[in-house]
């Protein structure tokens, strides 16, 4: 729609933070869940097969295999309920739409890499990955600073803090 | 009837909540209005009382109209030097002229009765003249207390003939709206579509006949008159027929661009003309219904 007034209304929601990512990338989609009354963050993982472009009503679906099992999800592209997205490898395909991965087993579903876009991606996780830790032990650094903590307990959350860092 | 707005409807989108569920919208442009005039019911002539309109009610504009292509009555009813010979003869015999809004001829002008109950308006508070009219209005605002998120309060407002009003003021504190448009003209259309009859079967023998009425009247229907009752419902034109869309959520109000955010879909196309006041619904699930109820769970509490 290109009601002037709706492009008003939709510009102040729509979020600025949503990487390129393109359909055959495989990306991570970190979706806030409500669990009881904590809040914590569920990963799912995949290949983006299509991208349902409107503006404030971007959606994005992702596929993956869960135990041989082809699971599609489709995800609001700017809903606060999504922590964050990742682009994790870059794909080159030749369709907006990869539905025919569906009816595909095995080999045949695999999606030919795109090398160029990878080297960009590959710089910017290890970029991410560099500033998580560096926020990690600031904050770490921190909580001594602070006395918080007793040492057994800091050296557990700088070992978890390490592993989650080396994860992403 | 309460005071409402004249807008133009803009289309529908959709936006998030606070926790993240979509939620459908109606993008309402509404206002800035000028008020044109005042009806009011009567006015004192010493002792007698002369009915004037015979009710109150206040008259709004919506959308400027080019000079060169409004009518002459058009601009006089809103120009306050328009010159005119019956005018200047008026004001010679000394007869005390209306007040004029002086503002550009408007493109759409329509009445909102403050006089009816209902709604949020209310009408033994009203006093109303030619040149302005005030009435008590109930707003809803969110206290922060979850024994009782709702409350209500009071608050004058005046009208007077000139001012411009905008969707900060009568939307302010409003939780829920009524809409007032026309529905799309659909032409000529079977009784299926126009008021929802089941039609005949598909199969069972049924032959051409899938989409009729079935049987309409026997002469006996309307005690031997020969004709059918008035009112029979049978294929025809529909659509196109005012319809009124009664408690809408207010989603967001954005002050800066006059627009109104509501829940929901609302009769007509994008750029139709749309009234919208705040609800006159007072039963369950009404704004009105969430002071009240939550007042009843802290009593008991």
């Amino acid at each position: 729609m290109n009601a002037p007034h709706i492009q008003l209304v939709e510009q102040t929601m729509v979020r600025s933070d949503v990487p390129d990512f393109r359909v055959g990338d495989r990306v991570e989609i970190h979706q806030k869940i409500l669990d009881g009354q904590k809040e914590r963050v569920q990963v799912f993982e995949g290949d983006v097969i299509a991208r349902h472009n409107g503006g404030i009503r971007e959606t994005v679906t992702v596929r993956r295999l869960v135990q041989g099992e082809g699971v599609e999800r489709i995800f609001p592209v700017h809903s606060p309920r999504i922590a964050r997205i990742v682009v994790k490898k870059a794909g080159s395909v030749r369709r907006a739409k990869l539905y025919y991965l569906r009816d595909r087993v095995g080999k045949a579903t695999k999606i030919k890499d795109d090398v160029k876009r990878q080297l960009k991606i590959d710089a910017d996780l290890k970029a991410a990955a560099e500033a998580a830790a560096k926020a990690a032990q600031e904050s770490a650094a921190k909580a001594t600073a602070e006395g918080g903590m007793s040492k057994s307990a800091q050296k557990k959350k700088a070992k978890k803090e390490a592993e989650a860092s080396k994860k992403k | 009837m309460s005071l409402g707005l004249l807008g133009y409807k803009v289309g529908m989108t959709q936006m998030f909540t606070e926790a993240g569920v979509v939620e459908p919208v109606t993008v309402l442009q509404l206002g800035p209005c000028p008020v044109l005039q005042i009806r009011y019911r009567s006015a004192k002539d010493g002792n007698r009382d002369v009915v004037k309109d015979g009710y109150s009610a206040v008259q709004i504009g919506f959308k400027d109209k080019p000079r060169r292509n409004a009518t002459r009555p058009e601009q006089g009813h809103v120009a306050a030097n328009l010159k005119s010979k019956r005018k200047d003869a008026r004001q010679k015999a000394g007869v005390k002229l209306p007040p004029k809004a002086d503002v550009e001829p408007q493109r759409h002008i329509r009445e909102f009765r403050l006089d009816k109950a209902g709604g949020f308006l209310d009408p033994k508070s009203l006093t109303a003249g030619p040149e302005q009219a005030t009435v008590k209005v109930e707003r809803i605002r969110a206290t922060g207390d979850s024994k009782k998120p709702f409350e209500a309060y009071t608050e004058e407002m005046t009208l007077k003939v000139g001012q411009v009003l905008k969707v900060s003021d009568v939307f302010k504190d409003v939780l829920a709206v009524d809409v007032i448009g026309t529905s799309k003209g659909r032409g000529t259309q079977g009784v299926m579509k126009r008021h929802g009859f089941a039609g005949l079967p598909a199969a069972h023998g049924a032959k051409k006949v899938h989409r009729q009425a079935g049987s309409t009247s026997s002469l006996a229907s309307n005690r031997g008159s020969g004709r059918p009752k008035k009112g029979l419902r049978r294929a025809g034109r529909y659509g196109n027929a005012q319809v009124t869309i009664r408690n809408l959520a207010v989603v967001k109000v954005d002050v800066e661009n006059n627009l109104l955010m509501v829940r929901g879909g609302i009769p007509g196309h994008p750029n139709a003309l749309v009234m919208v006041r705040p609800t006159n619904k007072a039963g369950p699930g009404s704004p009105k219904a969430k002071t009240k109820k939550q007042e009843v769970v802290a009593k008991k509490k």
